[in-house]
């Protein structure tokens, strides 16, 4: 057992020691995350008028995205083949031409536009 | 337009609070709301929670010392809350018990409760004598709490906790008369939650979670400012853009209408926001005038030193002079002869010849000591030798109109080896993009060359027929020669000289570490009304609204609308009222009753709720104790109006694999 944690059994006098995570899994203990959870969650055979965590997520969206330039923000109807980059005026098109490709590429993933396919 | 700065606000560790024997002894209720973003603790009795810390842990990494066989490892102080002073510089240690909006790192969890205990002065031994009110997340999976319980009754002894959620407590209890129906919008820091109430009871199969917060928002326009601003990649942190969320941003009651506006410059020039940065003036800003005072600080300082030298060792060889005088003495008046060859051996001299020497060379070495130092002492005195000129001094010129044409004659033929170079770089560039014409020529002359046609191939034979060449290589038959390169520093120097306005790096230095903040104050937030701009599938909040109205009764959705609640930490937002409003109307049947309120003090809603929770006379009847929690199970909890409902985990059931 570590210093620090003897230290703390000592200075923490409400609390009782039958049980402390922190202790007990001295080890890492790895917790399950979330998204475990919901899975295992979902493979149980719940009534029928449950409702849990999983199925409360938000519709997808029904509405045709808009589209704004990367740069600045404003409505954009152009894109640019290289870079894939939107951009709504020449400036902004001048701008992209020399950005640099790591700049470049933060915006698409910013935009979450990383997948070739799309 | 006034430039702005960052506050960096840093947290102040807790002071560790009396514990009261008025609340020890009657078993005060505590009230936490353990939120995602901020964790708020205090007595039902406080009147504001005594606590408001992050809920994060930073954990040093540890310091192993192994030099010798025994390891000792330094285990560093475990940082928690608002111990953590400087968020930045902990930034890839940091650690929260949350996955989203729900607790699933109990261990995390267990050191914040410490935290907190200990900051609110507990001292019983062994338990915490207090029911406990904990808000959790909607719809918070049977696993979580199950372990929140654990960890609440078998490590704390806590008498009974009652759960909650957060935007629940608000409704219900954080004001007076609340209506019975009720459409909850809570925007937290992981997760927004649009939860429709129908005669105080929740209809938990009707809401939804949009997964985007305020903890996204803050990382968006992070990354925007950072993309837009790469230079300041660094001092653009996460908090301070979480500064700029809370002082700056805005919601756009019509995004579109107000895209519009930030393209005209006057409204642009008007509305930008222009933050500066700290920044340290480099070496390269200081003045000419510095530079020079500052060499010859240096060289009087140089000076200074070698004088002291001088005359140290213009004493040190005074004083060695007398001695070996004293000695000459000696051996002059007829001294024994051993005790001379001693004295002489002290002195490293092997005979008098030899002590004669060294008298003489030490008198010449003082003489030249005594002259350096006046010689010094004079230099010092006169003018110290002219600065070195600046390769282009300013030129005398008869009257103005003649610098000033000069000048412009300057400033037109650098411009003019800028365009060239421009020029050659885009046709650099079209050469090697099909569909230009640059490209197109290019082609047709390297087919041409490799076309062979015998008998009249007289290539070659006129040296220009060679220039061909330089047409099609890369460079585009020429290339930034340094010649021009050289030219253009000159004519820069020659401006830079004669209108230092123009090439002034010390205004710029500040302009150049300044943010200028325009769409972005906009764009940040509109993140929770268009997902889409971080490439999320989910629908946008008003999307949301709509949905969950559809999912409900025509007479539901009356209700509802009638009476729409916006509370969390992103409600204080200026616009978001507005932009509800508007997207609810346009949503709605025509001259329908649409009506949304933003909850006072939104951040703090849930906390209230929650304390006004505890107070109420029935507040024992929903605490589940740890009686029942032993007898139903760890997972069972008391259900009231503003918890989550109870569904026993089912018992998983065995497939037989081998049938």
């Amino acid at each position: 057992m570590s210093v620090e944690e003897q230290k703390t059994e000592q200075k923490l006098v409400f609390k009782s020691s039958s049980l402390q995570f922190q202790s007990a899994n001295k080890k890492k203990c790895v917790w399950k995350g979330l998204k475990q959870i919901i899975s295992s969650e979902k493979a149980l055979p719940w009534p029928d008028n449950c409702v849990h965590y999983g199925s409360i997520n938000a519709p997808p969206s029904f509405k045709p995205p808009e589209k704004f330039s990367d740069l600045s923000g404003l409505p954009a109807p152009y894109t640019d083949p290289q870079t894939r980059l939107r951009f709504a005026n020449k400036d902004e098109y001048a701008t992209i031409i020399e950005l640099p490709m790591d700049i470049t590429a933060g915006y698409l993933t910013l935009r979450g536009a990383t997948s070739i396919v799309g | 337009m006034d430039i702005m700065e960052f506050k960096d606000v840093k947290s102040t560790p807790d002071i560790i609070h009396t514990y009261p024997s008025s609340i020890k002894n009657n078993s005060t209720p505590l009230v936490v709301d353990n939120g995602s973003y901020l964790s708020r603790v205090g007595w039902s009795v406080n009147e504001t929670p005594l606590l408001q810390f992050k809920n994060l842990i930073a954990k040093p990494r540890k310091e192993r010392l192994k030099k010798d066989n025994v390891e000792i490892v330094q285990v560093p102080q475990l940082q928690i809350g608002n111990d953590i002073v400087n968020i930045e510089t902990m930034r890839f240690q940091l650690k929260t018990q949350f996955d989203r909006n729900v607790v699933t790192h109990f261990e995390a969890q267990e050191h914040l409760f410490d935290y907190m205990f200990t900051h609110l002065g507990i001292d019983t031994e062994n338990s915490v004598n207090h029911p406990l009110v904990l808000t959790e997340a909607l719809l918070n999976p049977n696993t979580s709490r199950q372990l929140m319980s654990e960890l609440l009754f078998e490590c704390y002894g806590v008498p009974g906790v009652a759960y909650g959620v957060d935007a629940l407590f608000s409704h219900h209890f954080a004001r007076p008369k609340p209506l019975e129906n009720a459409l909850i919008i809570n925007l937290g820091y992981q997760t927004c939650h649009v939860i429709p109430v129908i005669n105080n009871k929740t209809l938990f199969e009707n809401t939804r979670r949009l997964n985007i917060g305020g903890w996204s928002v803050i990382t968006f326009l992070h990354r925007i400012l950072q993309l837009k601003y790469p230079a300041h990649t660094a001092s653009i942190t996460l908090s301070r853009a979480e500064e700029l969320l809370h002082t700056i941003c805005a919601i756009a009651v019509d995004y579109k209408e107000e895209l519009m506006k930030w393209t005209n410059t006057d409204y642009y020039e008007g509305n930008i926001k222009k933050i500066q940065l700290p920044y340290s003036a480099g070496t390269n800003a200081l003045t000419l005038e510095q530079q020079k005072e500052r060499k010859r600080e240096l060289a009087r300082r140089l000076t200074e030193i070698n004088a002291r030298k001088r005359e140290e060792r213009l004493a040190e060889d005074q004083e060695k002079l007398r001695q070996l005088l004293e000695v000459q003495d000696l051996v002059e008046f007829g001294g024994e002869k051993e005790e001379i060859e001693h004295i002489l051996g002290e002195f490293e001299l092997k005979s008098v010849q030899d002590l004669q020497k060294a008298l003489t060379n030490l008198n010449l070495r003082i003489e030249k000591t005594k002259q350096k130092i006046l010689a010094a002492s004079n230099i010092e005195e006169a003018e110290e030798p002219p600065v070195k000129q600046a390769k282009y001094s300013k030129m005398v010129f008869e009257n103005d109109t003649a610098l000033h044409s000069f000048l412009d004659n300057v400033k037109k033929m650098r411009q003019e080896i800028i365009t060239r170079k421009l020029v050659r770089k885009q046709r650099k560039q079209d050469i090697f993009k099909r569909r230009t014409a640059a490209g197109q020529e290019r082609m047709r002359i390297i087919s041409q060359l490799a076309r062979k046609e015998k008998g009249n191939d007289d290539f070659g034979l006129r040296d220009e027929d060679w220039d061909i060449y330089k047409t099609i290589s890369k460079d585009g038959g020429d290339s930034d020669s340094d010649a021009e390169n050289e030219k253009l520093l000159e004519f820069e120097e020659i401006l830079r000289t004669h209108e230092p306005s123009q090439f002034e790096e010390g205004a710029n230095l500040v302009e150049m570490h300044q943010l200028h903040i325009g769409i972005e104050r906009y764009r940040a937030p509109e993140l929770i009304f268009k997902p889409y701009m971080s490439g999320s599938p989910e629908a946008g909040l008003s999307e949301i609204i709509g949905y969950v109205l559809s999912l409900c009764k025509p007479e539901e959705q009356l209700k509802l609308a009638e009476n729409v609640i916006i509370t969390g930490g992103l409600a204080n937002l200026p616009g978001l009222r507005e932009r509800v409003l508007k997207d609810l109307i346009s949503i709605r049947p025509f001259q329908s009753d649409v009506r949304v309120s933003v909850m006072e003090n939104s951040a703090l809603t849930a906390w209230y709720g929650a304390r006004e929770f505890a107070k109420r006379d029935d507040f024992e009847k929903y605490l589940l104790t740890k009686k029942l929690y032993e007898d139903i199970g760890h997972e069972y909890f008391k259900e009231h109006v503003a918890s989550n409902l109870y569904f026993p985990t089912p018992k998983e059931v065995m497939i037989d694999v081998d049938s």
